[in-house]
């Protein structure tokens, strides 16, 4: 009888009518009067449940805890997650919980019984989500637009319903807002003596310590990383180095050497906001190998070091990111592709595959290093460059200075925390599609990266500040 | 744009000064915590925090603390033992704020414009500074938002029937409980609390009763249909559970928030709430007689020692003419009174003394809940906003500003808002959310 699309007025005027049908009220259980079904929430006599979420605004590393309350108890429940990527995508969660005998739940304590993830995750409903159906494919979410936050609608609907096939009646929702900058936080795009990237300065009169920042072989200049850095209290330089219009040559090629990174760590160390000597490198995937390989240059002299998923070494010849055919870029023959046709770069890095004479003198390293694995990494092979690099420093005397940490399960992108993965995406859509295997599982990976992320932020407390 | 602190370099061992205040963007009555870090053991630091208010003036706190043996302060557990704050007060930089030496006498924070945060700067100082920080070069620095509004919350206009208001809506599809809410003699559509209400989970609709549109045009002043109207608006709201508004007035708003509950055959209030207000009126009367009744009653003010007006006496003693007070024994919801022990503004202790005899002689005083605290003014406020003892006031029609001491010890008085807000919103909560309809007794069963 009271299904989804009655009005309010109409159910209000409806049920005044029939008080025999009053609802079931918490706490005041009447024996044999018990309804069940999908009346129970709309009434003239009471509000629709109350959701919380918990503080609403956060940055994006940090958690907000989500409850309900005013709920009939032991009922079960869905709440969903929706929000728009800056491209307009459409990323969307859900899962499925019981009330307790007070009619409330909350994400903190309780379990999800089924939906985009199970068991007890305060922040399930941020990391799981996917693409909804019907959205474009290939998909990644990163932002683009760090001065503005990602808006998440949070939903409550009756019963246990997948959102995509049953969604049933919206009986509540709050909004919460994922922030990638503290207030305060100052943005500065940097071009000058040909340096591409983006200084993030945090609030205060410093002098700060200070992150230089790399990313992959994707190219552009994500931004979302140094500017958490910053609201975290350092100052975070992104550098791009491929694939950026401001870049000089072409713009599937590395155009620039060892005199860019060098005047990139310069430019840190000049900053009158910079303490020259707390400057730290951290980079994920080829990034990996330039912090390896920047923070080895001659007078380059960092506080400390942070690999992700990457190699010690270049391959051949500096990676052609886009497909042209498949015979003129030699590192090709490393490619392998699963059932799907989706590339896995991974064989690219194996120690035995790269460069000899790109390999970075890892015994030369005079601050701490910290190594990330992930073990599903099917973009890297991680686990044999971490391999390398431990047996390496172990070899010099050096152990003292190196930190390994490997993640089952986790895949090649392991970002900040709380954010979704993709197992898959486009790698390029021209001259033809073309998706990359990066490997992980939501709840490994997501683990994977709240971990990573605050063991990240202790080391650099640790090695800049201390 | 106001100046922060310059920036200078400093000596190595105070370098690696670290400051982080979470969350950085908050509810205005959430709390945060502020942590420092990387401090030599032992040394005196200060925190300080600097707010620029939305007319252009600069207020400041400052707290005094000893950093522990592992370098840190953190102002969740560690004592002030200076500055505009003692003891352990996590919020005390907020609530302490003050304007700034030299600025102009009896001002007050009020925010306007509560779709953007109230932006402070909280900055930690090496050694203990009362003043001049312009002057010092603070050695690490975070800016806070402190929001009115949750995101999601929609803020909508009111301008239907001459009513001039308007209505906060939390996110979601609703229905949610109303609240219609009410402020006191100076007039303006003030929203700040109602937006909070909203980002709390109560539609609320802040009304203006004294400087609206209609008063301002016609140069009279609305009649009791207004508050009707109003509570109508809301109940007809389609996103509104009707049978679920409270009612909640500050000071004058109380007199008619007490009105519409105990006498309006409109009104059917689930639960009402009055702070630092009065139930003496005159009871056939609507704001025209009680403005009258304040006109009559003029001579009965006093004057602090400062010359700042002092209005408490104005309606008192407490008429035993039962046509000259709302008769609160014929009320039908539970009554939530906050009451400033301390307030010159209005005579709040002693009416709610009364209205105390009044229902336990009429046997419903199971309905009322007096919340009373010690050192407490007239403007009882959401939390960690700053305390107004006295002010440049204007009342509603008046031309002129005269300073008026409001009363209340800072903090005690803050104490007191932080106490009654979160017992306000558990109030309004368990009577809007839950429980059994208190005006059920008079329907007929079916």
């Amino acid at each position: 009888m009271f299904r989804s699309h009655v009005s309010v007025t109409t159910i209000r005027q409806v049920v005044e009518i029939n008080t025999k049908h009053r609802l079931f009220s918490p706490g005041k259980l009447t024996p044999g009067k018990r309804i069940v079904g999908s009346m129970r929430w709309e009434s003239s006599t009471r509000p629709a449940p109350l959701l919380t979420a918990t503080p609403v605004r956060t940055l994006v590393d940090e958690q907000t805890c989500i409850k309900a309350s005013f709920l009939p108890s032991n009922h079960p429940v869905t709440v969903c997650a929706r929000m728009r990527s800056d491209e307009g995508d459409l990323w969307q969660s859900f899962a499925h919980y019981n009330t307790n005998s007070s009619g409330m739940f909350n994400l903190n304590s309780d379990h999800s019984v089924g939906g985009s993830y199970s068991g007890c995750e305060p922040m399930g409903l941020f990391w799981s989500m996917q693409p909804a159906p019907g959205e474009r494919e290939g998909l990644r979410l990163r932002k683009k637009c760090v001065e503005s936050p990602y808006t998440v609608q949070i939903s409550l609907l009756e019963g246990h319903v997948s959102p995509n096939q049953d969604p049933g009646k919206e009986v509540a929702a709050v909004t919460a807002e994922r922030w990638y900058m503290s207030p305060g936080v100052k943005r500065q795009e940097i071009r000058q003596n040909g340096l591409v990237g983006t200084l993030f300065i945090p609030p205060g009169p410093g002098p700060f310590p200070a992150m230089l920042d790399m990313w992959g072989m994707g190219g552009g200049l994500p931004e979302y990383r140094s500017s958490l850095f910053a609201s975290r209290g350092y100052a975070s330089f992104c550098l791009a180095y491929v694939g950026h219009k401001d870049l000089p040559g072409p713009s599937n090629t590395v155009n620039v050497g060892d005199s860019y990174f060098k005047a990139a760590f310069q430019f840190l160390q000049e900053h009158s906001q910079i303490s020259a000597d707390r400057i730290g490198i951290v980079g994920l995937s080829y990034g990996c190998y330039l912090t390896l390989h920047t923070g080895t240059l001659p007078g380059v002299k960092p506080a400390c070091l942070i690999g992700i998923n990457g190699p010690v070494g270049s391959s051949r010849e500096l990676l052609h990111v886009n497909v042209t055919t498949k015979k003129s870029d030699q590192d090709q023959v490393f490619w392998s592709f699963d059932d799907q046709g989706y590339i896995i770069f991974k064989q690219t890095s194996l120690p035995s595959n790269l460069h000899p004479e790109s390999i970075v003198k890892l015994e030369e390293i005079t601050c701490p290093l910290m190594y990330i694995v992930g073990e599903d990494d099917l973009s890297a092979s991680s686990i044999e460059n971490a391999d390398l690099i431990e047996k390496t420093l172990r070899a010099a005397g050096k152990s003292h200075l190196f930190t390994r940490l490997s993640y089952p399960g986790a895949g090649h992108l392991i970002e900040p925390p709380y954010s979704p993965m993709s197992r898959a995406s486009f790698w390029v859509i021209k001259p033809e599609k073309l998706m990359t295997l990066w490997g992980g599982h939501p709840a490994p990976h997501a683990a994977a990266q709240e971990d990573a992320w605050r063991k990240m932020l202790a080391f650099m407390e640790l090695s800049l500040r201390r | 744009m106001c100046p922060f602190v310059q920036q200078v370099r400093m000596d190595n061992s105070l370098q690696r000064v670290k400051l982080s205040v979470h969350p950085s963007r908050a509810l205005v009555d959430e709390e945060f915590v502020i942590l420092v870090q990387n401090v030599p053991p032992g040394s005196p630091m200060t925190l300080h925090a600097l707010h620029c208010s939305e007319d252009g003036h600069r207020w400041e706190a400052c707290g005094h603390y000893i950093a522990d043996s592992s370098g840190s302060i953190n102002a969740a557990d560690d004592c002030s033992v200076g500055g505009s704050y003692l003891g352990v007060e996590p919020m005390g930089l907020l609530w302490s704020l003050k304007p700034v030496p030299g600025s102009k006498p009896g001002l007050r924070m009020r925010k306007k414009d509560v779709q953007t945060p109230m932006v402070v700067a909280i900055s930690v100082f090496n050694g203990h500074h009362s003043e001049a920080f312009v002057d010092q070069v603070s050695l690490a620095s975070w800016v806070v938002e402190r929001w009115y509004m949750a995101p999601g919350v929609r803020r909508i206009p009111v301008t239907e029937q001459q009513l001039t208001g308007t209505l906060f809506l939390p996110p979601g599809p609703g229905p949610f409980p109303g609240l219609l809410d009410l402020w006191g003699g100076g007039g303006q559509l003030v929203e700040y609390r109602s937006a909070l209400l909203a980002s709390h989970g109560i539609a609320s609709l802040a009304l203006d009763y004294l400087t609206n549109e209609f008063t301002t045009q016609t140069g009279k002043m609305v009649d009791n249909q207004y508050f009707e109207t109003a509570y109508r608006v809301l109940q007809q709201h389609p996103q509104v559970l009707g049978s679920r508004i409270a009612m909640l007035g500050l000071s004058l708003g109380s007199v008619f928030t007490l009105k519409m509950a105990v006498y309006s055959p409109v009104v059917k209030l689930r639960c009402a709430v009055c702070i630092s207000g009065s139930h003496i009126q005159p009871v056939s009367g609507g704001p025209q007689e009680m403005m009258d009744l304040f006109t009559r009653n003029i001579e009965k003010i006093n004057f602090s020692e400062q010359n700042e007006v002092i209005w408490r006496s104005l309606l008192l003693p407490v008429p035993s003419d039962p046509s000259m007070k709302a008769d609160v024994g014929r009320l039908r919801c539970p009554l939530l009174l906050v009451v400033g022990e301390d307030d010159q503004n209005w005579c709040t202790q002693e009416s709610a003394a009364d209205m105390e005899q009044m229902m336990a002689r009429a046997g419903n005083d199971h309905l009322l809940t007096i919340l009373s605290y010690p050192e407490t003014g007239h403007l009882i406020e959401p939390p960690y906003t700053p305390h107004t003892p006295s002010s440049m006031y204007r009342g509603a029609g008046v031309d002129q500003k005269m300073m008026v001491l409001w009363g209340g010890k800072t903090p005690e008085h803050s104490a007191a808002q932080e106490d009654s807000w979160r017992k306000i919103l558990t109030f309004l909560k368990k009577n809007l959310y839950g429980g059994s309809d208190p005006q059920a007794i008079h329907r007929s069963h079916l």
